[in-house]
């Protein structure tokens, strides 16, 4: 391990060299900067990921099982598991997916489960993403970068394999392609996660595609290709967000779509991963009700927590969430990327009222969390090691099976007060070892 | 044969043609640098005149110093680089990341600026990234239509560099031969009068500035539009 920690800065050149970066849009300039890897693993042992992989394969069925109920029956509803006010005034609900059945009725082919473990050992689950979640291609290309560097520390410990990553994708591809190739859709160059979206493309040996490169003719996807013979498309892995996939489905005005790819998809002659609509299962709001979807549709106890959430919607969470206002945190489920959360204890008095108003004007809009008071992982910052936050994003991987990567993306925060870990908000990251023994 | 849009193969032409840019410059730089340490302090404004980008530069030191690093002079060698990167990143899945990784590497070196001693330490360094680069495609880029089209790229640049530095007889002939060859099997399209053109401008071996400007200009207009 020492061998890592002393090659820091040999593996961060090699991150370099790779071009691992991410983008950032700041005072509407956009720049591109290196992600900081921090060189000391988070570690976890192989029966608490034992524990994790059930817990996440689990959640996400269920939350599969939620996206075609709600674009369906809507029986969660009926039965008054689920409030309706928290479905049909999401904006990841979207009007135009109902009665749509994705291929083989996959919704949430690639799922990124972001959680924390707790100082009482236990993991909790913070959020689900299955819309486009990213971070993947970073633990990845650490990975392999890390073993060249100090391959001796890989021969003393057990660590589990990460190199199927790119397999586990291309099987998820694979297994919902309803016919031709497999492209790689990003929104272009400038995008946060052009790196990933290129690397991917690369490693699954799909095609990258800007939305230019496809078109749309009796309801078949095509790629463009120069000597003029196209290719039909079998499976989209879209990276860009639903508003912007099809100027004619969705937001009119999006320059970056594919027109009529949704038709295509309806039709079910090209899947798209994930499906559209799925924000409406990822919402913070709906986030509350996981754990009772998976008693409802699996008939089973969930094995992993939700941190302990109040919604403001409910009288009685309401009042809670009111007197307890400086000891939660409250999150706007409109905004995402570590945008929007706000931790009472940092508020005045002032400050606490207006939130005490806002709430109770728009209790829709806001959760609260209990503070947890999670684990710290050691970085070495200026040759210090110091103790910061740290979350873990799991990726899960709807193929033929449910599947979970033994690794994932641990994101810390370098400020040593901030809870934050998002790279958009400076965070670094760390390589998550999940041990095969 | 592989699959590549029209914008993929437009980003490879062009990856081509700017890595070519900045290698080839690079070298032809190099004997200039030479010329102006002790014989022509004024070397350079022949080499910007034969290259055709204009002269802003103050003296020797001042046009050593910009044409490499500085990334606002839209001539500079790092700005050549940086077009060359920017359209090999969107082709990442063609070219391999082992490829791309070369010209991260040269590019980093140019960034980061001059260091205060010789730039041609720096120099070498990229010079040796670009020629590991071309090695690289050959060895990584599997799909021969894709390898063709940078290369199209590339001999297009190269023999519009020998053109403008009139570099002899030979050596356009030999990169006029290697154009022909790829171009035929990159599948691009071509008009085949300017390539003859071409041919007729190089045979005539004249040193007269009109054919060379025509001879940029048959370059330039070789593939049809798009490209």
């Amino acid at each position: 391990m020492q061998e890592l920690l002393d090659n820091k800065e040999l593996i961060n050149d090699m991150l370099a060299r790779y071009g691992v970066r991410f983008g950032i849009y700041k005072n509407g300039y956009f720049k591109e900067q290196l992600f900081p890897f921090d060189a000391i693993p988070r570690i976890i042992p192989a029966d608490q990921f034992d524990v994790i992989e059930k817990g996440l394969i689990q959640r996400v069925k269920a939350l599969n099982c939620f996206l075609e109920d709600v674009y369906g029956e809507k029986r969660i509803i009926k039965d008054g598991v689920v409030a309706e006010e928290f479905v049909f005034s999401s904006s990841g609900y979207l009007p135009v997916c109902e009665r749509v059945h994705p291929p083989k009725g996959i919704y949430t082919h690639i799922s990124g489960i972001d959680l924390v473990e707790g100082k009482d050992n236990e993991w909790y689950i913070l959020e689900d993403n299955l819309r486009i979640p990213s971070g993947a291609s970073y633990p990845l290309i650490a990975r392999d970068i890390c073993r060249r560097v100090s391959p001796h520390t890989f021969v003393l410990h057990n660590v589990a394999e990460n190199r199927d990553y790119a397999q586990l994708l291309k099987e998820t591809m694979d297994n919902c392609n309803c016919g031709g190739i497999n492209v790689v859709l990003t929104p272009g160059r400038y995008n946060a996660a052009f790196f990933e979206h290129s690397y991917f493309a690369e490693r699954t040996g799909a095609i990258l595609a800007m939305p230019e490169d496809l078109y749309v003719e009796d309801d078949i996807v095509y790629y463009k290709d120069y000597s003029e013979h196209p290719k039909k498309v079998g499976a989209i892995y879209r990276r860009l967000s639903d508003e912007y996939l099809d100027p004619m489905a969705f937001n009119p005005d999006s320059l970056i779509g594919v027109p009529n790819v949704f038709d295509a998809y309806k039709k079910g002659n090209v899947a798209l991963i994930n499906a559209p609509g799925n924000g409406v299962a990822d919402d913070k709001g709906i986030y509350y009700f996981v754990p009772k979807m998976i008693r409802y549709y699996l008939g089973e106890e969930p094995i992993l927590k939700n941190a302990p959430t109040y919604l403001p919607f409910y009288e009685e969470d309401r009042k809670y969430v009111l007197e307890h206002l400086e000891e939660l945190v409250i999150k706007d489920v409109a905004e995402a990327g570590g945008y929007g959360v706000i931790f009472g204890k940092d508020l005045d008095k002032q400050e606490l009222e207006k939130m005490r108003q806002l709430i109770i004007n728009e209790s829709r809009r806001f959760i609260a969390q209990e503070v947890i008071d999670f684990k710290d992982l050691d970085i070495v910052d200026q040759g210090e090691i110091v103790p910061r936050k740290a979350d873990l994003r799991a990726f899960v991987l709807y193929g033929k099976e449910v599947k979970v990567w033994k690794c994932g993306l641990t994101r810390f925060s370098r400020n040593p007060d901030s809870f934050v870990v998002n790279s958009s908000q400076g965070g670094g990251f760390k390589d998550t070892w999940v041990l095969s023994q | 044969m592989g699959i590549i849009s029209i914008v993929k193969a437009n980003n490879l032409l062009w990856l081509g043609r700017y890595a070519e840019r900045t290698y080839t410059t690079l070298q032809v730089f190099t004997i200039y640098y030479d010329k102006m340490i002790d014989m022509d302090p004024e070397a350079y404004k022949s080499y910007c005149d034969q290259l055709g980008i204009p002269n802003v530069y103050k003296d020797k030191t001042d046009f050593i110093i910009q044409y490499i690093f500085n990334t606002k002079d839209p001539n500079s060698l790092v700005s050549n680089l940086s077009r060359a990167h920017d359209n090999a990143m969107v082709v990442r899945d063609t070219i391999s990341s082992e490829a791309l990784s070369y010209l991260e590497m040269a590019l980093n070196i140019l960034k980061l600026g001059y260091k205060g001693h010789t730039p041609l330490r720096e120099m070498q360094k990229v010079l040796d990234e670009l020629m590991a680069f071309w090695g690289c495609l050959d060895d990584f880029v599997e799909d021969e239509e894709s390898r063709n089209v940078i290369k199209v790229g590339r001999y297009l640049e190269r023999l519009d560099l020998y053109f403008r530095f009139s570099m002899p007889y030979d050596k356009k002939m030999k990169e006029y031969m290697k154009l022909g060859n790829r171009l035929v099997r990159s599948h691009l399209k071509y008009k085949e009068e300017t390539l003859q053109r071409l041919l007729d401008i190089i045979n005539a071996d004249s040193s007269d500035q009109i054919v060379r400007f025509e001879a940029v200009r048959c370059i330039n207009h070789l593939l049809e539009e798009g490209f």
